[in-house]
């Protein structure tokens, strides 16, 4: 015992090391995830509590000194109001005549998915992973894999799609993650590829897999196919904006830059969309 | 030592609010944040021993772990064995100017950085561009901000130090 207590660093440095070992070996078990559920909730008040107060500074001190943009914003708002009406008509024309048409190909019509807001409460502390924490959770009935989406102006396009559900608060994997796969196609060509992350830091994103006969432009739009069955098929997720023809692949790659600012996500939507079961299962299958 | 003790967890609380939170995404030089947590984790070992330097290392690496979306023990390992090593040496062998500072905070967050490099090889998903797009500006950001971190936990643990004798 003395000489436990003489070594104490020692003993300590190999008790913790052991237990790191194991915990990385045995990750994703029921140890692992109570353990880190508990540290998680223990720190997950601080976390809400400094949102709070930061939110409530913010907003009081946006009373006194936004009031001009407000105003501007509202001219602004009631113009766009005048033009949406006028269009309201037009749509309306086009949407039954879409609705005719769609019949007459006997096309299945589009499922409409329920959809809630949520605010980005924190993001990954380290370098080495990006994932966003949401103030929403299994309380507001979120499970693993619902995707997720926001705007940037008028622009709904994916952010990514949740991976962890705790109580309150949901782990959102961001496309930009390199640890993220999504199945993409070309907006305009239709050609298919997979989405991930371009590198740990970098806000971009990278398209494999794409056949070197696909046409690709600077700008082309990239959305999701809906093959893995997590994904509702053509959301929005990303402009082309570099193209690599590698000679010794049979693939061109495609860098992608994504709608969606990942360092201005702040406000998110979350679609209630439970992913097809045997279209993810096959995905994950041929992961 | 109890004070000593609930100092650095404030400190390590503070510290990863600032990590975390969105409003502090600011402070991301192309595309990285400062590891605050390592930071104090050298701190401790430098100053205060091999003993407490693993022991901040491994609680601050286990609550980033839980944080964070990496496997439980991913970041708490490096963490862990750098406070281990740094306590090994300390204020006893390593000068207290700005220059050993900065050395042996870039030295060491390479050190870490490696080792995370290979558990990520290991247990989950390793890519080498990690090492130029994470490592490398992680250990220069963690190096430049050092001295004056340093200058401010030795504010913060002033009473421990002279009791240390190292003021």
């Amino acid at each position: 015992m003395e000489l436990l207590i003489r070594h104490k660093s020692i003993v300590t440095f190999i008790s913790c090391t052991l237990f790191c070992i194991i915990s990385l070996s045995v990750q994703g078990s029921g140890f692992t995830l109570t353990f880190e559920g508990i540290i998680s909730g223990i720190f997950s008040p601080f976390q809400k509590g400094y949102n709070a107060v930061q939110g409530g500074t913010s907003r009081f001190w946006a009373g006194f000194s936004e009031l001009d943009r407000v105003k501007a914003d509202l001219a602004l708002t009631r113009q766009k109001l005048e033009t949406y009406e006028a269009l309201d008509e037009e749509m309306t024309e086009i949407r039954n005549e879409n609705l005719r048409l769609r019949n007459l190909l006997e096309m299945k019509e589009r499922v409409r998915y329920k959809s809630i807001p949520g605010f980005v409460i924190s993001k990954d502390p380290d370098n080495w992973f990006r994932t966003l924490i949401i103030n929403r959770g299994e309380r507001d009935g979120l499970t693993v894999n619902m995707p997720v989406v926001a705007y940037q102006g008028d622009t709904k396009a994916i952010i990514g799609k949740i991976v962890e559900v705790r109580g309150s608060l949901s782990r959102i994997q961001p496309v930009i993650s390199p640890d993220i796969k999504i199945g993409v196609k070309l907006g305009e060509s239709k050609f298919p590829g997979l989405l991930t992350g371009y590198s740990h830091n970098s806000n971009l994103c990278k398209v494999d897999y794409i056949t070197r006969a696909a046409q690709v432009k600077f700008g082309d739009v990239i959305i999701t196919s809906g093959q893995a069955g997590v994904f509702p098929p053509g959301l929005v997720i990303g402009t082309v904006v570099k193209t690599e023809l590698p000679e010794s692949s049979p693939y061109q790659k495609i860098i992608v830059k994504p709608v969606i600012d990942y360092n201005l996500i702040d406000e998110v939507f979350i679609i209630k969309k439970n992913p097809d079961k045997d279209l993810f299962d096959l995905f994950e299958e041929m992961q | 030592m109890i004070y000593t003790y609930l100092i650095t967890a404030a400190v390590v609380l503070v510290s990863m609010l600032i990590q975390g939170h969105t409003s502090f995404d600011v402070i991301r030089i192309a595309g990285v944040k400062p590891d605050l947590l390592f930071v104090i984790t050298v701190y401790m070992g430098y100053s205060f021993g091999s003993f407490n330097g693993e022991i901040t290392g491994f609680a601050s690496g286990l609550l980033h772990d839980s944080i964070s979306n990496s496997p439980l023990g991913l970041m708490a390992l490096p963490k862990l064995a750098i406070g281990f090593i740094v306590g090994m040496f300390g204020r006893s062998v390593l000068k207290s100017n700005v220059a050993s500072i900065l050395i042996l905070i870039f030295a060491a967050s390479i050190v870490k950085g490696i080792i995370t490099l290979f558990l990520c090889y290991i247990f989950h998903q390793g890519m080498i561009s990690a090492v130029i797009h994470v490592i490398l500006p992680e250990a220069f950001y963690n190096a430049i901000l050092s001295p004056m971190l340093f200058f401010i936990f030795d504010k913060i643990y002033q009473g421990e130090l002279q009791r240390e004798g190292y003021l």
